[in-house]
């Protein structure tokens, strides 16, 4: 998944952003998406996701059953997602702006990918804004690049990420960086993890945890 | 120190890389609670640049670093990475709303290609506004306390030292285009490759400090007059002093010739004064068409405040504004994208500019209008925000019956420190 750096080029073209994150993935986007919608979100939910882009997860949130509210900060990529999950609410907002959508309203807060493209400022304002934005005893559910925990893992995968990186800024001037410290982050928050999967050395991790029900 | 030297240095070549530092916020002097709020990019050398500045004027001020991804103002907002979503993300983040009692922020001008004010106004209460286009003005325009800055703040310049760094940036760019030729060329013609690199450097910056005294149109026309002149020159010299053999002579006066007016061709993305449009820069045509309509005009002068190179005039009996220079025009879309009534009518639509960015971005909409020509149904458009420049986010409706033009874009290698 260390490939995911070149995400940033795919975004350039909305319209076939889906289909080219596949063929990056090996596929392995979907299953993950499919995942996420079937185990981590219940009939009912409210879902607020995070940078939804062409509203693919949604679309199967909806399916399930779920109340979903898809931010993002791209009008191509939201004006797909309105044809692909038009009965989600779809907003122009950034996710230093959720506050705005109320305190305790969700009972998901679901990021694909998204929280690696913001900076470490802005990824601990996210996180305290999306931890009050929870429900007790709701979830918040992040599939995104991480940094692999082990040293040869690290390795290999700057080995494949570089120079994958230096071409994606080279193309689009920018770039996503693997979130650090994600595990320390939740549990200094207080939640509970309950649920992790690494997938491809370590270095791509889908991670559940839940703020307390009772404090 | 060392460091910044080192920066600096380099500074003189990649300046069409970003030199990211750390978004958040900083303090000039000392301020207080009722200081100005400043906001730029996180370009390293803009920052540093802004600072020293506000020390030298003695300005007390807050300033917040954006995270534009390293790239200076001018080049971020039109490239969709210095927008109403990065200043808001900036406020959130830096906590300045705790640290002043007033609302009022202070923008770059020439952020206004990416930057919608009412955005900001609308979602954070912030009321931003335009400030002068260089740091060196903004105390003058604190002091006025006037909402905007005087017309002469509010142009782009091309003066001796940005033309003299524009041209190392475009010797060194332009050695990227011809790096591999020149190698391979070195294999048989020996010490070709360092005489060529240095060739380059110095047509660069030649090009770039006479570009006003050159004839013909800006482009590749002034880059010829100048590759005519100096092969002229290296020829005339060769056959006084006995350099080398004829058929060498001739063949190195056009080496040059081509080089010239291939330097001449790249120069305007360099600058802030002429519009990187690959057509016009060949062929002298323009394609960009910028008109108001007047019945939707309120005259809130905001398009004459972002407006780089003075496009709008003022109708002194109507109240309303014109378009008095479209030939000025640069497409950057600051005035569409801060029009609070969309009065501004253009046939700016996808980006004309050579750096990478555009490149993919003319690719993907050349194929996506093949395939309307197909019949084929296309879903959406491209994104604006992740794509450089606007594209059709910045076309009015009045503009949709056009003939699609390019939109041309300056935001290729990037440009001045200090905007």
């Amino acid at each position: 998944m260390s490939t995911l750096v070149y995400m940033k080029i795919l975004e350039l073209d909305p319209a076939r952003y889906d289909r080219r994150m596949r063929m990056a993935t090996f596929g392995r986007i979907d299953r993950i998406k499919r995942e996420i919608a079937a185990h981590w979100v219940e009939p009912g939910d409210r879902v607020l996701e995070i940078g939804c882009g062409t509203g693919s997860l949604a679309a199967l949130m909806i399916e399930r059953g779920a109340h979903v509210v898809g931010i993002d900060i791209s009008d191509g990529m939201l004006e797909i997602a309105r044809a692909n999950a038009s009965s989600a609410d779809l907003l122009h907002l950034t996710a230093m702006e959720i506050d705005t959508l109320g305190e305790a309203r969700f009972d998901r807060i679901v990021a694909t990918f998204s929280l690696s493209e913001l900076s470490p400022d802005e990824f601990d304002h996210v996180f305290d804004l999306a931890i009050n934005a929870l429900k007790r005893g709701g979830r918040l559910v992040i599939a995104d690049e991480v940094r692999p925990s082990h040293r040869w893992q690290r390795a290999l995968a700057a080995c494949i990420r570089r120079p994958l990186a230096v071409l994606t800024f080279l193309l689009t001037r920018s770039g996503t960086r693997a979130l650090r410290g994600l595990d320390h982050r939740i549990s200094r928050a207080g939640l509970k993890i309950v649920h992790r999967e690494s997938y491809l050395l370590g270095a791509f991790t889908l991670i559940v945890a839940e703020k307390e029900s009772c404090s | 120190m060392f460091l910044n030297l080192l920066k600096d240095f380099w500074l003189l070549f990649g300046r069409m890389f970003p030199l990211p530092t750390t978004p958040g916020l900083r303090e000039a002097g000392k301020p207080t609670r009722s200081s100005p709020v400043l906001v730029t990019c996180n370009f390293d050398l803009t920052v540093r640049k802004v600072l020293r500045t506000l020390e030298r004027s003695g300005i007390d001020a807050w300033l917040l670093v954006a995270p534009s991804r390293g790239i200076n103002v001018w080049c971020a907002s039109g490239a969709g990475h210095f927008t109403a979503d990065t200043v808001i993300s900036i406020l959130k983040t830096s906590g300045i709303a705790g640290r002043v009692d007033h609302r009022k922020l202070i923008l770059p001008q020439l952020s206004g290609a990416g930057v919608n004010i009412w955005s900001i106004e609308e979602r954070t209460g912030w009321k931003a506004r335009f400030g002068p286009l260089r740091i060196e003005d903004l105390a003058g325009y604190l002091e006025r306390g006037k909402h905007r800055a005087e017309p002469s703040e509010r142009r782009v310049k091309f003066d001796f030292t940005d033309r003299l760094v524009m041209g190392t940036n475009l010797g060194f760019s332009s050695l990227v285009f011809f790096i591999l030729p020149i190698l391979i060329a070195s294999i048989w013609l020996g010490s070709f490759w360092w005489k060529s690199i240095v060739l380059i450097f110095v047509l660069a910056v030649l090009n770039s400090l006479l570009v006003f005294r050159l004839p013909g149109k800006p482009g590749a026309a002034r880059g010829l007059s100048l590759g005519i002149g100096a092969a002229a020159l290296f020829l005339a010299v060769s056959w006084l002093v006995g350099g080398p053999p004829a058929g060498a002579s001739f063949a190195w006066a056009g080496w040059i010739l081509f080089v010239a007016t291939y330097l001449g061709y790249d120069l305007p993305s360099w600058s802030p004064l002429w519009r990187a449009d690959r057509k016009e820069l060949l062929l002298g045509k323009r394609h960009t068409r910028i008109e108001i309509v007047e019945e939707k005009c309120i005259g809130c002068h905001l398009c004459d405040v972002v407006c780089p190179v003075g496009v709008f005039r003022r109708n002194p009996k109507t109240r309303r504004y014109f378009v008095a220079d479209a030939g000025a025009c640069q497409a950057c879309g600051a005035c569409v994208e801060n029009c609070p009534t969309e009065a501004i009518a253009t046939n700016f639509r996808s980006a004309v500019c050579k750096c990478p960015t555009c490149a993919v971005i003319n690719r993907v909409n050349a194929l996506k209008e093949e395939r309307t020509d197909e019949n084929e149904s296309v879903g959406g458009d491209i994104a604006p925000e992740s794509a450089c420049c606007k594209g059709d986010g910045a076309a009015s409706p009045e503009s949709t019956t056009a003939e699609p033009a390019p939109r041309a874009c300056d935001c290729g290698p990037s440009r001045g420190e200090h905007r």
